[in-house]
């Protein structure tokens, strides 16, 4: 008796489970919805540390004094936590409205339904003040799933006041090539004795690097149709030349390495002044010199006097969700986020250089030397087109370069086999995606 | 001594009529039941159900047959997560539970200063999966870290124990024994139940301390032992946040520290792929549930329970 | 419920009293020296960490990093001011709701497990066996393939951003952990003390809140601590199950800290972890005398 009643039960859960699994992806009702006179509550999350979190919620203040029937939640994690609660929520059907996204994600969220065309909310969102170029960053086949919020370069960050107290002088950032920034990495680790190396071996959280290395060797990392693209020979010598760095001195032991790059930004070699150069995105430099301490300079890449390369990425976008209840409230959320100058000057480049030309200049006034400093930075170099977003199921990418690089580093691979293991992994992952 | 031969010819007399325990038993076990039900049964079988499907967390699940199990065999990253798991369960379960129960003896019986050490030795394991354990870890464990300074003192020059493949792993290991402190507990109030009288016995036969310990203290906490066993097995098979927290979500470097949970949580939360996570999910539990078997059947040798 | 009902029968001479009552030898007093050197170095090593962090709770920024050892030169109690008020609510809120996640958790364990124990543990049923395989097959599967389908039911009953999907599955006695831990203690008692009670005409409720409880006392002590310990550490299903700030608890407010992408405030997230710390220990240290009341102490026969 008791055990058919418990069957019972146990089918009515699976039903249950089983009706709730396959939540439905058809997309928006379309063309502009209305904006609601009643009461709306909204939900915005975003990842971050502490003073994100402070500047954020001061910008929802803001806005809801400006729209006093619509509520917004401000939900905060970091980067980690981030995602394993976007993926939870959005497989439930539950996902916030207005979700803060990042490059490496966009795709493959987009391309599993979970993101609203942005074109669709057009009446509430303006996007006229945005770079033809740099809104397409975020649109994958005409569909605008990601508003970018900011501009970045990858740059090459240099400790000026260690190149000074070992007398190196600065090398020209217009001419350079990568054998120079070996040989003066060569130099300051010389001259560190053991304490302190040339260069901040890349590999780790490099994807923009790698994508570097592809373009200044005339291709590209992914191909229009989502293929990984990258030349085997331009890999191979990637990691060859991360083996140099290694071996030749220029950069610390590999376990230092790998124990900088496995921390947080404030722990990276760069941050520690354990090495006097560095790869990053140019908007990080505010973070690293107030964890350094000492004084840092943005330098163009080397190899970019031989081939043009460089691109702007989006830091970050907005992205609102398909399945959002109030499509119309959250497009005036994103259309608050990204053009009103009050909401910028709380901001400032915390998510990074605005992409907005308006916006930037409203905020110039309020930045700080280390921001100037990142802007003028994508003022000085000569960019190109950007890449294709990465595409869905590559956002391993980071952790498969990583897991290579740390192979090839300890002996374990040969620069020729991580090259050819790195494509057809990351391929593997693209294809299993779709 | 009669009475008490009595009373065990009742029990075995009482343990016969079963009609009315069915029923008190259902009653004890209504919450149990009431949860198993309505809150284990259905995300338990709706993750069996995934094992057979690809499943991207957006999409509706697509049948794909045995695919999932099949690419098991298959997966190379998968077979070196095994072995690191095994190293890591046949290593760290052992060593942590001897200083357990060996920290548990002599805390025991009156020490001066025992409330000091017992909180000492229990406060690691009150940081638990704390963010501040990756800080820690590499403060220790790294090129310039406390284990370093000290093997320089004696002039032995170190390395970057967490970042070296092969030492990764170890750390680990250390970090888990350091959290002795939870077995321990459960060893102190196991010894606790033992009644005294049985020592005093022992004592005025002339038993010596060894004698004591073998045919007293053992088989009396052979429960508790086979306890802490099965339980801490299980758990260490399940291991994640330490690794997760040092490695920072990698399981790296070169994936030397890549735990079965770890790996299979990559592929659900980073891959997107839970129905390979779920395969992954049931065939650990397969492992862990043959191993446990194992270990219930062997308990027939050396656990002694009083009924 | 559980402690109330606990009436200890008389006590016996503590025997601790006699073995103290015992003359120290020579060889007993340098082997307790000993003892005590080996247990404190012991406890130094245990503890050297834990020290660390709470002296980098008290350093600026910067120097985090570069010191691994325990002198303080720049001495920075702002930390715990700036934690206090870093983020969306003051830090105490938090500890408010972590603290009624744990109180509900361990209220929940405490009553649902020791009863689902007893019956496994004393009672004769069709089919226990099976069950308790049951049992202990649901903590074999790892947490993350099942988060999802569970997320999914709790969103479904609209519990997602309240504390019920955290505290009512300890209520049903899903921790088969302490369902099985206390299983083994009530086995580990002897059978004796409830034949007796049964003959006096005691039914099951009556043997287990009379006799079996108030034995298992260590055994609910050990389950009251881990409970407080593992609720207030547990970090992944809070995680996905609370959403708004206002609910979040200890672990996720935390974390909030560190983020790996932009400047983490290190001393201030080192002095939250020490003050998020500071409760278990208190919890510890005055809990951890109930461990030491077995029947050993409180008399047994």
């Amino acid at each position: 008796m008791r055990s058919r009643l418990l069957r019972h039960a146990v089918w009515a859960v699976l039903l249950t489970m089983t009706a709730a699994l396959p939540v439905a992806c058809s997309s928006s009702s379309g063309g502009g919805d209305e904006l609601s006179a009643g009461p709306v509550t909204l939900r915005f999350s975003w990842w971050g540390a502490d003073d994100r979190h402070k500047r954020t919620q001061q910008v929802i203040d803001l806005f809801q004094k400006k729209h006093p029937n619509v509520t917004v939640r401000g939900e905060f994690k970091d980067w980690n936590s981030y995602w394993d609660s976007l993926a939870t929520t959005v497989a439930a059907n539950d996902a916030p409205d207005v979700i803060q996204m990042d490059e490496l994600y966009l795709a493959s969220y987009a391309q599993r339904g979970a993101l609203l065309d942005l074109n669709t909310e057009k009446t509430h969102l303006k996007t006229g003040d945005f770079d033809p170029k740099a809104l397409a960053t975020g649109a994958i086949d005409a569909q605008q799933y990601g508003l970018p919020v900011g501009l970045g370069s990858y740059a090459m960050v240099a400790n000026t006041d260690l190149l000074a107290r070992y007398g190196i002088p600065l090398p020209d950032d217009n001419t350079w090539s990568w054998d120079d920034l070996k040989k003066v990495g060569e130099q300051v680790s010389k001259a560190g004795g053991g304490a302190v190396w040339g260069v901040q071996s890349p590999g780790f959280s490099d994807a923009g690097g790698l994508q570097i290395r592809a373009r200044q060797a005339g291709g590209t990392l992914f191909d229009d149709k989502g293929k990984v693209a990258i030349a085997p020979e331009v890999l191979t010598r990637y990691f060859a030349y991360l083996l140099d760095l290694a071996h030749g001195g220029a950069a610390p032991p590999p376990s230092v390495t790998i124990e900088k790059a496995g921390g947080t930004l404030s722990q990276s070699a760069v941050a520690t002044n354990a090495t006097a150069f560095g790869f990053y995105w140019n908007t990080q430099l505010t973070a690293l010199s107030a964890a350094s301490g000492q004084k840092l300079k943005l330098l163009k890449l080397p190899g970019e006097a031989q081939a043009h390369a460089e691109y702007y990425k989006p830091s970050m976008f907005w992205s609102v969700s398909a399945r959002s209840q109030h499509p119309a409230e959250a497009a005036l959320l994103l259309d608050f986020l990204a053009n009103d100058p009050d909401a910028a000057k709380i901001m400032l480049t915390d998510r990074g250089v605005p992409a907005n030309r308006t916006i930037r200049t409203a905020i110039d006034g309020g930045l700080k030397p280390t921001d100037k400093a990142a802007a003028d930075y994508l003022n000085r170099i000569t960019v190109t087109d950007p890449p294709r977003v990465t595409p869905n199921g590559a956002s391993t990418v980071e952790t498969i370069l990583k897991r290579h690089t740390e192979d090839v580093l300890f002996g374990r691979a040969t620069p020729d086999k991580a090259a050819q293991a790195f494509i057809a992994e990351l391929q593997a992952d693209i294809d299993a995606a779709r | 001594m009669s009475t008490l031969d009595e009373l065990r010819g009742l029990r075995r007399r009482g343990a016969r009529s079963t009609k009315r325990d069915n029923k008190a038993a259902f009653w004890f076990l209504l919450p149990w039941f009431a949860g198993l039900v309505f809150i284990t049964a259905g995300p338990i079988a709706a993750s069996l159900g995934l094992g057979f499907t690809k499943y991207n967390l957006i999409q509706p699940p697509k049948f794909i047959g045995l695919g999932n199990f099949a690419r098991i065999f298959g997966d190379e990253r998968l077979h070196n997560a095994l072995r690191v798991t095994f190293t890591y369960v046949l290593v760290s379960v052992p060593v942590q539970l001897a200083c357990a129960l060996g920290v548990a003896m002599l805390l025991d019986r009156g020490l001066r200063g025992l409330a000091f050490y017992r909180s000492a030795f229990y406060l690691p394991s009150l940081l638990g999966s704390s963010v501040a354990i990756a800080v820690l870890w590499r403060q220790i464990f790294g090129t310039e870290g406390l284990v370093n300074r000290v093997l320089g003192l004696v002039g032995i020059s170190g390395h970057g124990w967490i970042s070296d493949p092969d030492s990764a792993l170890s750390t680990l290991i250390v970090l888990n024994v350091w959290t002795f402190g939870a077995p321990m507990i459960i060893f102190l109030a196991g010894l606790r139940q033992i009644p005294r009288v049985y020592y005093e016995a022992a004592a005025i036969d002339g038993a010596g301390k060894a004698t004591r310990f073998r045919r007293i203290t053992l088989p009396l906490l052979s429960p508790i032992i086979f306890f802490n066993l099965v339980l801490q097995i299980i758990h260490a098979f399940q291991s994640f946040t330490q690794a997760f927290v040092v490695s920072g979500g990698t399981g790296g470097p070169a994936d030397s520290t890549m735990l079965y949970t770890l790996y299979l949580y990559q592929q659900g939360f980073a891959r997107f792929d839970m129905g390979y996570a779920s395969a992954l999910a049931w065939s650990l539990l397969l492992i862990i549930a043959g191993i446990t078997g194992l270990n219930f059947w062997a308990s027939r040798f050396w656990v002694f329970y009083d009924d | 419920m559980t402690t109330e009902t606990a009436t200890p029968p008389a006590t016996a001479v503590p025997p601790r009293a006699r073995q103290r009552a015992r003359r120290p030898s020579a060889r007993g007093v340098l082997r307790t020296a000993g003892k005590h050197l080996g247990l404190l170095l012991l406890a130094v090593l245990m503890l050297y960490p834990v020290l660390w962090m709470v002296v980098s709770s008290l350093r600026p920024n910067d120097e985090i990093f570069r010191s691994p050892g325990l002198v303080l030169d720049h001495l920075r109690v702002q930390n715990y001011a700036d934690g206090w008020t870093a983020l969306a609510s003051p830090f105490g809120h938090y500890l408010v709701n972590s603290a009624i996640v744990v109180l509900g958790c361990i209220v929940g364990n405490l009553v649902s497990c020791s009863m689902a124990a007893y019956a496994f543990a004393r009672l004769e049923f069709t089919g226990k066996r099976w069950w308790f395989a049951v049992m202990l097959g649901t903590i074999m599967l790892p947490v993350h393939v099942i988060i999802v389908p569970q997320y999914i039911l709790f969103s479904q009953l609209g519990w997602v951003n309240t504390f019920l999907p955290l505290i009512v599955p300890k209520v049903l006695a899903t921790d088969a952990f302490f369902v099985f831990l206390m299983v083994q203690f009530i086995r580990g008692l002897p059978r004796e003390l409830d034949e007796a009670a049964r003959i006096d005409g005691c039914g099951h409720p009556r043997i287990f809140l009379r006799i079996i409880l108030p034995l298992m006392k260590p055994a609910l002590a050990t389950t009251t601590i881990f409970t407080f310990i593992w609720t207030w550490n547990d970090f992944f299903s809070q995680l996905i199950y609370l959403t708004d700030p206002q609910m979040y608890t200890v672990p996720v407010a935390l974390r909030s800290f560190v983020d790996a992408t932009s400047t983490t405030s290190w001393g201030s997230l080192f002095a939250m972890s020490v003050l998020s710390v500071l409760p278990i220990f208190l919890a510890f240290l005055f809990g951890q005398r109930y461990l030491v009341r077995g029947i050993a102490t409180t008399g047994g026969k």
